[in-house]
């Protein structure tokens, strides 16, 4: 007999958010089920030094995970789809997914070496863009509009999330696609005026569109963001037609967030959008903020989990604090714990009902100012 | 910008008495969330630096560009009232003493030299339309109007609308420069400086209370990963920097680079007996901190004699705290201290210490380290160290003969010549690389607002054009 696994939490209503300890002990009897789980964790089990069916019941307890992204480089990315896909006839098939079951495979941005792969499952996709549709529902985007996303497809996912959430409660959808490997790769290599001829030729392609498209929802990076504003003429035109500006893909410190929602875009209201392939998702900036209070962003809990430490001890910081931040993810399609991601953020107090923290005011590590020189008098 | 600046803020930490070193935009003064505490020497917050964003930059410079300059008049008008209030009145909060006091405290600058470049700045700007005009050559005329292009006559006008300064920190005169840019009808926006940002604060403030409005000269502190924006914003550019600035910019033409200073003394047939005061300050005077203070001092006689002669007269200098009315020396927080008393050990190595070969650093009352002069002697011409230059009272003497020709003389900012030797004098003066040659008893430091300091201001900002007209 043909059957494929379900779980009574893993595979609920997607309008039904499970309770924290609910969903990670239940992720947890999946990923580490030998007919469930996938080649790589199970592969995991063994080095572990204990039973995650046993032990983990809570976002805390996921500190426990060695953080494994690095190996994200070069394991076969077939190997993290979860066994319990498949369609069982008896035995199980490693390697084998049932029809349709797979959205996609999508890369990291390759920042910090080669990119890591991971696999984007459609019942994740469309728990998802349930949850991002009640965002966009409270924070009052246009309905039924034109959108243009000046944001990455190829091997990264941003592109594809932004046109199933246009599909779903959009009309058009216009992209101007956007390559930050390239974009890194030239200024690494202290090629700044190369990114910077780039980033003309993507504003010229956006101008094209947003002087001849009624565009309401405009999707940018915060750099793109300042050359599409500094020809007057252009910010005139967003200023005055676009709704919605939604901004991510890097960070955007205060004051330019400040300057941007009180003079350079009066009336359009700008939402934050905190993403990372690592978490296969992004958390967006929590509603009704003014332009002075820090961004906070809110994951979509418990699936997605942040926590803010320090990063000598692993030890939370206080609220109010500046720390590291940590990322997990946790579903059926999914299992990644503890990672530690590069971003700094001030730790803020959950919502009722949130499992984690929430982050505020996300920023690189700090970088100090002018390094010290030594020779000459200047 | 119409932004409410958050300026209007009362301090939150306790900072009430710190120094506000806003950012002074195109809408008036603008206080950022980004503040870098600005400290003394001893690590005690006594100013706070507005640092702002590119978004901000970008947008005050395209207001400096739409704004079109005050009339000539009044520029050189407000010019000459600004360095009045500069020098003599109370700007921002801090009078003279005030200021002078914080910036010794900032930069360790002798507080001597701080006031010395205050009076420096004034004569500045009172002089800047002149100064400015010394570049016009000579077959041109400064306006259209004139009626000698009547007939087609050449007219100097601006090579662009915007001009922005990467000001240096290493002294408080390098802001004596950049105001003949407003006299030419530059808008310009200064990057101060984080070692030492007050003087560039208390200038733009008062250009602006004399007349200069917000779109015509701004105060943009950045970190350095907004810095470059600056510089690709403006139309053109000046920036100070050591050899990494001159190869990053050297080749761009929109940008004035003003590099290494490397000043020597060469003494050629004369006896150092005679000018030994003229070499000890040409060494010491402005604390060594400037580009022309002297780095190496070449002789063909006695080089033995003149090193130890310098070490004596330079090693009596005492070590005071620079807010002391007698300080000399330049201080330090003694952390960079220390990594520059190591780099300078590291580089001296091979050659013969005759002062400071021990170290350099010496604690002053208050905090921080004196950086006391240093004096080694190298055994020949072209030795590597002679281009070292550091910003202390720091000197490497070294043999010359005709022999070794002018290459070890090259790459001078100032090249004081003590010599009758006409053909080598000719010679310096024709080198490319050496940017003003002295000749005969006068300290590298020698300066005059009136005389090219590396090459006129106004060579860079300024071209000629034909106009003809019935």
């Amino acid at each position: 007999m043909t059957t494929v696994h379900t779980d009574p939490i893993l595979d609920g209503p997607v309008d039904r958010i499970p309770g924290e300890t609910d969903l990670i002990e239940a992720a947890m009897r999946w990923h580490f089920d030998p007919q469930t789980g996938s080649r790589f964790w199970l592969g995991q089990a063994d080095t572990l030094g204990f039973d995650p069916r046993e032990d983990i019941h809570t976002v805390d307890d996921l500190a426990r995970f060695p953080n494994i992204v690095d190996r994200l480089r070069y394991v076969p990315a077939g190997d993290l789809i979860p066994r319990g896909y498949a369609v069982q006839d008896g035995a199980v098939q490693d390697g084998a997914v049932q029809n349709g079951a797979v959205y996609g495979v999508y890369d990291s941005g390759g920042t910090t070496g080669p990119p890591k792969h991971v696999v984007f499952m459609m019942d994740w996709m469309e728990r998802l863009l349930v949850r991002t549709d009640q965002e966009m529902d409270e924070r009052h985007y246009p309905a039924a509009a034109d959108w243009l996303a000046l944001a990455p497809s190829g091997p990264h996912m941003y592109g594809a999330f932004v046109r199933e959430t246009v599909r779903r409660r959009g009309r058009l959808g216009f992209t101007v696609d956007v390559d930050p490997r390239w974009v890194k790769k030239c200024i690494a290599a202290g090629r700044g005026e190369q990114a910077s001829q780039y980033a003309e030729h993507v504003v010229a392609q956006a101008r094209a569109v947003l002087e001849t498209q009624d565009i309401a929802v405009l999707i940018a990076t915060p750099p793109l963001l300042e050359r599409l504003v500094r020809d007057e003429e252009l910010r005139k035109l967003i200023a005055d037609r676009v709704q919605v500006i939604e901004w991510g893909g890097a960070h955007m410190d205060p004051d330019t967030r400040y300057l941007l929602r009180t003079e350079v875009f009066p009336r359009a209201r700008m939402v934050g959008r905190y993403g990372s392939t690592m978490i296969l998702a992004s958390a967006v900036e929590r509603a009704g903020l003014a332009p002075d209070d820090p961004c906070i962003y809110d994951p979509f809990s418990p699936y997605i989990t942040f926590r803010v430490v320090d990063p000598e001890t692993g030890e939370p910081v206080p609220y109010g604090s500046r720390g590291r931040v940590v990322m997990n993810h946790v579903s059926k399609s999914a299992f990644l714990p503890n990672n530690l991601e590069r971003d700094e953020a001030t730790r803020i107090e959950p919502p009722p009902g949130q499992a984690g923290d929430s982050v505020a005011d996300v920023a690189p590590v700090a970088v100090f100012g002018d390094s010290l020189v030594i020779e000459g008098v200047y | 910008m119409t932004a409410e600046s958050p300026s209007a803020a009362p301090p939150t930490d306790g900072s009430a008495e710190l120094i506000g070193l806003d950012a002074l935009g195109p809408t008036g003064t603008y206080r950022s969330r980004n503040r870098l505490p600005i400290t003394d020497l001893a690590g005690v917050p006594l100013a706070e630096l507005s640092l702002v964003p590119s978004l901000y930059v970008h947008r005050a410079i395209a207001a400096l560009r739409a704004a079109e300059p005050l009339p000539a008049g009044d520029r050189l008008a407000a010019l000459a009232r600004a360095g009045e209030a500069f020098a003599t009145e109370t700007v921002g909060g801090l009078s003279v003493d005030e200021y002078s006091h914080a910036v010794s405290r900032i930069s360790g600058m002798p507080i001597p030299v701080v006031r010395r470049a205050t009076e420096g700045t004034w004569r500045a700007l009172l002089g800047a339309g002149r100064n400015a005009r010394q570049a016009r050559p000579r077959a041109s005329v400064d306006d259209w109007h004139d009626p000698a292009t009547l007939g087609g006559r050449a007219v100097w006008t601006r090579r662009g609308e915007v001009f922005a300064v990467h000001a240096a920190g290493n002294h408080p005169g390098v802001h004596a420069l950049w105001p003949q840019a407003l006299a030419l009808g530059y808008r310009v926006a200064v990057r101060p400086s984080r070692r030492e940002p007050l003087t560039a604060h208390r200038l733009i403030t008062a250009l602006r209370a004399a007349g200069f409005g917000p779109d015509q000269v701004a105060f943009l502190p950045t970190d350095h990963t907004v810095a470059d924006e600056i510089i690709s914003a403006a139309d053109l550019a000046m920036v100070y920097g050591g050899d990494d600035v001159v190869t990053k910019y050297g080749a761009d033409p929109t940008v004035l680079v003003q590099g290494p200073g490397r000043s020597k003394i060469l003494l050629a047939g004369e006896d150092w007996h005679r000018h030994l005061d003229t070499l000890v300050d040409s060494v010491g005077d402005e604390g060594g901190t400037a580009c022309v203070n002297a780095t190496a001092v070449f002789t063909d006689t006695d080089p033995d004699g003149l090193a130890a002669a310098l070490a004596e007269r330079l090693g009596a200098i005492p070590t005071l705290p620079p807010e002391d009315d007698r300080a000399v020396l330049p201080c330090q927080p003694s952390g960079p201290a220390a990594a520059l008393e190591r780099f300078l050990l590291d580089r001296a190595a091979g050659t013969t210490p005759r002062l400071g070969g021990a170290g350099i650093t010496d604690p002053v009352p208050g905090g921080g380290v004196a950086l006391r002069p240093a004096v080694f002697q190298v055994d020949r011409a072209d030795a590597a160290q002679t281009g070292i230059e550091l910003g202390f009272p720091c000197v490497w003497v070294a043999p010359w003969s005709p022999a070794d020709g002018i290459g070890p003389l090259r790459h001078s900012l100032v090249l004081t010549a003590l010599t009758h030797d006409e053909g080598l004098v000719d010679r310096l003066v024709a080198e490319p690389t050496i940017s003003n040659v002295y000749v005969g008893d006068h300290p590298t430091y020698w300066m005059r607002p009136d005389v090219p300091h590396d090459g006129y201001l106004g060579e860079f900002l300024m071209r000629t054009k034909t106009v003809l007209r019935d």
